[in-house]
């Protein structure tokens, strides 16, 4: 029993030890690599995907998802029929071969050139050719067949829902993110100095806090839109400037009772200065808790942020956030229940990643298991 | 196996299912217990002496799982279902604790909670109960039984909840009462008292115990047997006369040996003062807050000390005594009143004017634990001193230097590059130890630095200590409650309570001649409990 | 106990005053007003109407007219629906929003216990980790979400509830709105209930009471599960308060008549006068809970004593 023998174990740190955890944790990992792609997707999905988000495809107005590229192959002649129809023309002749179609055309009158104009202007079609004959009677018109996907369908304005999803992921994960981390700096630096000073600076400090926390957020948020204009910019300061309260507190609270822990005193009877103990005790030490109440931030941003593009007081249109795509969803849900469906699966999943992931951090972080 | 053995253990093994594979606790233990005999269990932490009985009583936690053969009068008890075992537990076989002030509910009225066993085992309802319930709470000499039946547990001190313990363990006059460290969290006062009231019960009315403990030298006094555990396993067992006079297993003569031994001699009278302090005072303000007045409570009362180079002064009080305020007070870690002076000048106040003196005036804390960065490696934390006092020094100067000190408190420089988790409480402790002599002191605060220690580890923190101060003329203001660790490392004694010192005086009057009655009460609780030495 | 509960409700008021102080300045310095229509009125009618409401006397003088007002319990006159007063607005909408609150909280807290004490007692059993699976389901996913599909399935698909509307007489009208207000709740609740169920499971004095050999029900309903409903209560006082206030969410899916779309619509409409008193009005629900939650926590834990 000599107090110098030591196993030959490696060396680890209480954040390898914590990383190995996580690792060994399959449904926080998990969430994990979702998270990464839905956020890959939201960054480079929108840049890759054939439709703008605020492309509007008139013909495909409310189009429910498929597999199937659109115009079906039935569909084809009706719309090829309706367009020469509008064209004033008539077809004699009308064949679909694969992504082609050939028409052949007749008139009374000398057909116009600019009959390929109604075709053009067709989200259906591309590339229309018209060869006329000698007479300017009749004509040979070829175009292509414009195939496009709607995996999850159209808006009723005929957008692809699957891009304003993607846009949609985008906003909500920028927004959940930058008001975190506003929040975290804001938060971290408050709680730390209330509770590091402590006395009466921390009573005044956390009377703020208080005061502040029973007023109602989206007064706060409508309060800020009203005075600043709705912008982008303004919803995030606004989630950000609410979740801080939080974070300030946590900090606070860590810092309290890290500030009565053995080895913060140990380094005030060292001689360590303020800002020394805040940088080698305090700071890594209520880094764990911070970083797991993070993780739980996130979600509450990007909740507050949907409710209030929801409430018509967030993103606006044709820029759109899986809040407001929600509401949108809700309206139209009689007859057209993908515009709800598909949104409110995506949120349900960032959310329902985000909290594993948390609540993984928190198990292998937790310092109760040394 | 003779007549009359009510309790036979046989290859008892405990194992627990952890993340890092299973863990056997206890590994084959076999026992037994006669009738209104005392067993003593020692042994220190992890040696799985609780989870010896918390698995015959059907309490291990969780992910344990007890296999061999547990018979209490003949019959198997050891893995027994809830309902079986429930005929047994808390009517033949009763258990206390080490933990009185979390053992009750808080949320029940002691009445209430004394008449559960009644009423469960004896089917009494609670009217028949209560005549029953004050007669075991004057049995086990609760004062005014009437009036405290309807108390709550947080309106008693530690002392009378576990004497409510006990009440509740003799209520269905139990034959066998297991007690697992049912003084450990008492002052050393509480603790004789305590251990009297229990070997008064077992004379009174005969039942037999297990006592499970860390401290041999405890149950001296009443045990019949002991068995000394050690990792799992009995490594000793026997009459208490043969454990005690001629102990085999060298781990039973190393936990009799435990005790710190030897004096320290005053310092030459010719030694320079260091740090003095007069009519220091230290009030704390207690709660008070928005529409309240603030109270106050006065920790320190206008003490006055002297401590000279080389000297120990030992400081010795029960728990809010006031001893550590003071401590802390002298090393100007604390707002205090009065004065304090280093080599005759008065120390400042303010944190950046200390930090010139931080240096030469050091502290070691209780919890080892507590007391290191769990974020810092060893070697940082050592250093963290030599940061702020040496700040032109060079990292790899820092690092030889870090090595250095480990190896002065008995580790090996190559472990300046691990975390604290990676440490027992020994080798933490003696980190701590290195941390505060990489500055080179001339004073050292020890707030009870051995109190959180097995007992064997004690006497090598309590040996390192020695050693440093011999060879650097170092001096301590030792503060502690263990009087056996105080009288073996001080040479001049404070005795404080309520903020004010008792009585003070060089080690031998105060020990062999205390003029106090306080000071008398707590050698006498402390003799009574006093550990055994072998004959040899 | 008389005592402290005076003296809590003595100390709320400064609290709800720095409140409807802070609202009414915050309110009345924003840009616009309450008669910024599309076409902008006649000069005159608006001259007219803001004699009428007093909006062209100096702020500090409305501001002590309105305190005045409110100390006697009147809210004011709704600027945007003029027919009503805001005390009249509250004494139409406030029973729905009390009644569907209500009956959430009540489904919520005893789902919520029942759930999370099963959980507790078969802990890491399939049970268990199917009861937490749906609470981290029932926290994560937003009642904007739930509504909806609320709405659509029980409304639309399935056509055996109605998807929306309200009305006073019928109770299945209530369900759905009632559903979305609990079902997050009972999530919370049930893990909070599983966390503390846990903890004093393994909690010492529950350890006595087995090694005392009492029967399980009364370890775990006597000795643990009191102890386990104390932060329950806690967390009950604001979840109380703000079921119980409406929620603009669930009134908007559902159109009901309810008061939690006041605060949005009082706001954007500058109507001052109600969202001043949805602000007071959420105040005093939250200072009487919180009191409520301070009292209860005081009868079930006898450590607390006010004094």
């Amino acid at each position: 029993m000599t107090d110098a023998t030591m196993t030959a174990a490696p060396s680890r740190s209480l954040w390898q030890d914590a990383w190995i955890r996580l690792k060994k944790n399959r449904a926080a990992l998990a969430s994990l690599v979702v998270l990464v792609v839905l956020g890959l997707a939201g960054a480079i999905g929108p840049m890759i995907s054939p439709h703008p988000y605020g492309a509007i495809y008139q013909q495909y107005v409310r189009v429910p998802p498929s597999l199937e590229a659109y115009p079906r192959a039935d569909e084809i002649e009706p719309a090829v029929t309706d367009l020469i129809r509008r064209a004033r023309v008539d077809a004699t002749e009308t064949e679909v071969s694969g992504d082609t179609v050939t028409v052949q055309i007749a008139s009374d009158q000398p057909i116009d050139e600019r009959v390929v104009r109604y075709f053009q202007r067709s989200d259906q079609f591309f590339n229309p050719e018209l060869e006329l004959a000698g007479d300017g009677l009749s004509g040979t018109l070829t175009m292509g067949v414009e195939r496009n996907y709607f995996f999850l369908g159209t808006d009723n304005l005929g957008r692809d829902m699957l891009s304003r999803i993607l846009i949609g992921v985008r906003i909500s994960l920028a927004i959940g993110l930058l008001a975190s981390a506003m929040a975290l700096v804001l938060g971290v630096t408050y709680g730390a100095i209330s509770g590091y000073l402590g006395g009466r600076v921390d009573n005044v400090m956390m009377r703020i806090v208080d005061i502040l926390y029973s007023l109602p957020f989206i007064f706060f948020v409508i309060l800020l839109l009203v005075f600043f204009g709705r912008s982008l910019l303004i919803i995030f300061i606004a989630i950000g400037a609410t979740e801080w309260l939080d974070m300030a507190r946590i900090v606070r609270g860590q810092t309290l009772s890290l500030k009565r822990r053995e080895f913060v005193q140990a380094a005030e009877a060292l001689g360590a200065t303020r800002a020394g103990i805040l940088k080698r005790h305090i700071i890594p030490n209520a880094l764990g808790p911070v970083i797991v109440f993070v993780t739980l931030l996130v979600p509450k941003a990007i909740l507050a942020e949907s409710l209030l593009s929801f409430l018509g007081l967030g993103v606006q249109d044709p820029m759109t956030s899986l809040g407001l795509l929600i509401s949108e969803g809700a309206q139209n849900m009689r007859g057209a229940s993908w515009q709800l469906i598909g949104p409110a699966a995506v949120l349900t999943v960032i959310l329902f990643a985000l909290n594993f992931l948390g609540d993984g951090l928190r198990d292998s972080l937790d310092p109760k298991e040394r | 196996m003779s007549d009359n053995t009510i309790l036979s253990v046989r290859d008892l093994r405990v194992t627990f299912q952890t993340n890092d594979g299973p863990v056997e606790a206890v590994k084959g233990v076999n026992l037994d217990l006669k009738s209104g005999e005392t067993l003593a269990i020692v042994g220190e932490s992890g040696s799985g002496k609780s989870q010896t009985t918390m698995a015959l009583m059907g309490l291990l936690a969780a992910n344990g799982k007890a296999t061999g053969s547990v018979k209490y009068r003949d019959r198997e008890v050891l893995n027994l279902s809830e309902r079986e075992l429930n005929k047994i537990r808390g009517k033949k076989i009763t258990m206390i604790f080490q933990e009185p002030m979390t053992s009750l509910d808080p949320l029940y009225r002691i009445g209430d909670q004394l008449a559960e066993p009644l009423r469960y085992h004896a089917g009494m309802s609670r009217r028949q109960a209560r005549p029953r319930i004050l007669e075991l709470l004057r049995l086990v000499g609760i004062p005014d039984p009437e009036r405290r039946i309807d108390s709550y547990p947080h309106e008693m001190s530690g002392g009378q909840r576990q004497r409510v313990m006990i009440a509740m363990a003799l209520a269905n006059d139990p034959d066998i009462l297991i007690a697992d460290e049912p003084t450990t969290a008492l002052d050393v006062t509480i603790q004789a008292q305590i251990l009297e009231l229990l070997a008064d019960l077992q004379k009174r009315l005969g039942m037999a115990i297990v006592f499970i403990t860390h401290d041999l030298g405890i149950v001296r006094r009443f045990a019949d047997h002991v068995a000394v555990m050690r990792r799992g396993e009995v490594v000793e067992d026997g009459t208490a006369e043969a454990v005690f006079t001629a102990p085999k297993h060298p781990y039973t003569r190393m936990l009799l040996d435990a005790e710190p031994e030897g004096q320290k001699l005053p310092p030459a009278p010719d030694a320079p003062e260091l740090l003095r302090g007069d009519k220091v005072h230290v009030t704390f303000p207690l709660g008070g807050g928005f529409l309240k007045k603030p109270t106050y409570l006065q920790a320190v009362k206008g003490i006055s000390v002297n401590l000279r180079e080389g000297q120990t002064i030992g400081v010795v009080g029960e728990s809010g005594s006031g001893k550590s305020t003071l401590g802390r007070a002298l090393l100007r870690l604390t707002e205090s009143e009065g004065r304090v002076a280093w080599l005759g000048t008065e120390l400042p106040h303010g944190i950046d004017e200390m930090r010139p003196f931080r240096h030469q005036l050091q502290l070691v804390f209780q919890d080892p634990f507590g007391s290191l960065s769990p974020r810092m490696t060893v070697g940082q934390i050592i250093t963290e001193g030599l940061l702020i006092h040496e700040p032109s020094m060079s990292r790899a100067e820092r690092n030889t230097r870090a090595g250095e000190a480990l190896e002065e408190v008995g580790l090996d420089a190559s472990m300046r590059n691990r975390y604290p988790h990676e440490f027992s409480g020994g080798q933490r402790q003696r980190i701590a130890i290195a941390r505060t002599m990489i500055l080179r002191p001339r004073v050292i605060v020890l707030d009870e630095p051995t109190s959180a220690l097995d007992r064997s580890v004690q006497k090598q923190i309590v040996t390192l200590l020695r050693d440093l101060q011999l060879k650097y003329k170092l001096s301590y203001f030792f503060i502690s409650h263990d009087l056996s660790v105080v009288r073996a490392l001080a040479d001049h004694i404070i005795v404080m309570k309520s903020g004010e010192i008792v009585e003070e005086g060089p080690t031998e009057q105060v020990f062999d001649a205390p003029r106090e009655d306080y000071t008398r009460r707590l050698m006498e609780a402390a003799l009574s409990t006093e550990r055994f030495r072998p004959a040899s | 106990m008389l005592g402290y509960t005076l003296r809590r409700m003595a100390s709320a008021v400064p609290t709800i005053f720095i409140i409807v102080t802070l609202t009414f300045f915050a309110i009345r310095i924003a840009p616009g007003g309450p008669f910024d229509l599309e076409r902008p009125l006649d000069p005159l009618i608006l001259a007219n109407l803001q004699r009428a409401y007093n909006l062209d006397a100096p702020l500090w003088q409305q501001y002590l007219m309105y305190l005045g007002n409110l100390i006697q319990g009147d809210l004011g006159p709704s600027f945007t629906r003029r027919d009503f007063s805001v005390n009249e607005l509250f004494a139409q909408g406030l029973p729905v929003s009390i009644l569907l609150g209500g009956l959430a909280l009540l489904a919520a807290t005893i789902f919520g216990i029942i759930l999370g004490a099963i959980a507790a007692l078969k802990q890491n059993s399939w049970l268990d980790n199917l009861i937490v699976a749906i609470a981290t389901l029932g926290i994560t996913t937003p009642n904007f979400v739930i509504a909806p599909l609320l709405s659509l399935f029980f409304g639309v698909i399935l056509g055996v509830l109605p998807a929306g509307g309200w009305s006073n007489a019928n109770p299945a009208y209530w369900i759905l709105p009632v559903i979305t207000l609990a079902l997050p709740q009972v999530a919370v609740i049930a893990r909070l209930v599983r966390g503390a169920t846990v903890e004093a499971l393994r909690a010492n004095h529950v350890r006595t009471a087995r090694a005392y050999g009492l029967p399980a029900r009364v370890v775990v309903g006597v000795h643990a599960l009191r102890a386990a409903m104390l932060p329950t209560v806690s967390y009950l006082g604001p979840t109380a308060a703000a079921l119980l206030t409406g929620s603009v969410v669930v009134e908007t899916v559902f159109g009901l008549p309810g008061v939690g779309r006041y605060f949005v619509q009082g706001a954007l409409g500058r109507d001052y006068t109600l969202v001043m008193g949805t602000v007071v009005v959420i105040a005093v629900f939250v200072v009487i809970f919180n009191l409520l939650v301070d009292l209860a926590y005081a009868w079930l834990d006898p450590r607390v004593r006010y004094d």
